[in-house]
């Protein structure tokens, strides 16, 4: 229990911290408050006029995919990370040894950090952008299943920042891993359903992405926000489809720690 | 003049050193453009291999107007992308007195010894899909390929007054790497044809920000599928990069060297 709080101490500091550093740019977070809407009115004009007179388009209607896009882009509010990015250049100038001399692991302290921002997105970017959508746009925002909504945001989260995290060990080995980061920003934004709901995909690709942790990040959560009844190439309820959400982030809780333990033994602390 | 043209021309061979002295980051960020080049059209694909489509567009006519975007991306990203984000670092560093201390425009000096070679894998992208496209299309006249790279050139003005705009903005706005998404937004009506969008915005898109210049109104010349009208839409282009100019010069004179 002991273990417990103070570990939440540790988080709220650190999340507050950068809170607070974060704060100094929070009109660098409203740009999302503008460009959030254009985008999303983009997506609104080009499914529209794809449409046309379809009823459905690979089992959505049009309002589910305006829904969709907005949703979508909220999660990404929530969700934004770039674990990925502060690791490499933490690990690439060597002060990541700082760290490994501190009485904490540094994912614990990458995700307080998140954490801390996020919270920033929530006041300056998610917020803004969901009463835009909801009360000038006219989109019902409001989630079908909350709780099930919350919880598989959350996940997502956890998901979007375990994986980036992983990204960044890349440099352990590569030193410089940006190439490795583009193309797994590349990959992720096609199949995380960020560009096109993945019900758009032929089926197998869609089954291949069960195994696969992109649609954990975006496609999952906004389904279930919209209150999708059927979700992804397998037809998962809301419930199912958490669960399996839940299963995936463990995974890839377990293969961070695992991948961690190897490559922190490459590090040199030399930097480059 | 000739002066200016060796100048730009030494720079050009010194971003050329640079970058084969990094050959492999370059190989590979060329690589990953040309890779997300390939699969940025996938959207347009998806939707008509599920049997939608845009009312009077085949998909290849989408994807030319697409691919154009992408090769016009890709020369503005070589010749004018600079001029931001060196701008920027600049400001934000407070160290733009080295640009203003040389002894030619800082606008020129940045633009040449900036030359950015990441654009060409992006233009080479383009570059692909839009010959693919247009052997989907039919075979194009000779008339309507000078009618193509004049309004082609025309949307690379567009893009280099984007730049110079963005670049003048982060005089006022230090340090504001989200600048170019608030434009990169905007540049999105000009990936689709103007058609499916409402009339205010066609002419927003047409002759305010003239991004309709960059994709739309280039493929549709390859495609006969314009008026003499839309030549007019070139004048707010070159308006726009006046405008640019104009406003970049301007916001120099508000630099106050302190960082931030």
């Amino acid at each position: 229990m002991n273990y417990l709080k103070h570990k939440w101490e540790e988080c709220r500091a650190v999340a507050f911290v950068t809170y607070k550093e974060w704060s100094a740019y929070r009109t660098h977070s409203l740009v999302s408050v503008f460009v959030g809407p254009v985008y999303f009115i983009v997506q609104y004009f080009i499914w529209t006029a794809v449409y046309g007179d379809s009823g459905s388009l690979a089992g959505m209607e049009l309002t589910q995919m305006i829904r969709y896009f907005g949703v979508s882009a909220l999660i990404g509010y929530l969700t934004m990370d770039f674990a990925d990015w502060n690791l490499q250049m933490l690990v690439r100038t060597g002060k990541f040894l700082t760290f490994m001399l501190r009485p904490v692991h540094h994912r614990f302290f990458a995700l307080s950090q998140k954490i801390g921002h996020r919270i920033l997105g929530f006041f300056f970017e998610f917020l803004p952008c969901l009463l835009i959508f909801h009360f000038l746009f006219r989109i019902n925002i409001v989630p079908a299943r909350m709780l099930w909504t919350i919880l598989s945001v959350m996940l997502a989260f956890l998901m979007n920042f375990y994986v980036n995290y992983c990204i960044g060990m890349t440099a352990f080995y590569l030193v410089q891993a940006g190439g490795v980061r583009a193309v797994y920003q590349l990959i992720s934004q096609i199949f995380s359903g960020a560009l096109i709901p993945l019900s758009f995909f032929p089926e197998t690709v869609q089954w291949i992405m069960t195994f696969l942790p992109f649609q954990y990040t975006n496609y999952i959560p906004a389904m279930v926000w919209i209150g999708n009844k059927s979700i992804g190439q397998m037809g998962f309820t809301i419930p199912q489809a958490v669960m399996h959400q839940t299963i995936a982030v463990l995974i890839v809780m377990v293969f961070s720690e695992v991948l961690y333990r190897a490559s922190v033994k490459k590090f040199t602390a030399v930097g480059a | 003049m000739m002066s200016h043209v060796k100048i730009y021309l030494t720079c050009l061979r010194t971003s050329f050193s640079q970058a084969a002295a990094y050959r492999a980051d370059f190989l590979m960020s060329n690589l990953i453009t040309l890779l997300s080049n390939i699969l940025f059209p996938l959207a347009t694909i998806l939707i008509y291999t599920n049997g939608a489509e845009f009312t009077g567009w085949s998909m290849w006519e989408v994807l030319l107007i697409q691919s154009v975007f992408s090769m016009s991306s890709g020369v503005a990203t070589m010749v004018c992308s600079s001029i931001l984000w060196v701008t920027m670092d600049h400001v934000r560093q407070g160290s733009f007195e080295t640009v203003l201390l040389k002894p030619i425009s800082p606008l020129f000096f940045i633009l040449s010894a900036h030359f950015d070679t990441s654009g060409i894998g992006l233009f080479a992208g383009g570059l692909t899909l839009t010959i693919i496209s247009s052997v989907h299309v039919g075979v194009v006249a000779f008339g309507n390929v000078v009618q193509f790279l004049i309004l082609f050139l025309a949307g690379l003005i567009v893009l280099c007054g984007l730049d110079l705009v963005m670049a003048a903005i982060s005089f006022r706005w230090v340090g504001n790497s989200r600048i170019p998404e608030i434009f990169d937004s905007m540049k999105e009506f000009g990936k689709y044809p103007l058609v499916i969008f409402p009339k205010g915005v066609r002419i927003v898109a047409s002759f305010v920000i003239p991004v309709a210049m960059v994709g739309f109104f280039p493929a549709s010349a390859l495609l006969g599928k314009i008026g003499a009208w839309t030549f007019l839409s070139v004048i707010p282009c070159v308006l726009f990069l006046i405008f640019g100019v104009w406003i970049y010069n301007r916001m120099i004179k508000l630099y106050e060297g302190v960082g931030g």
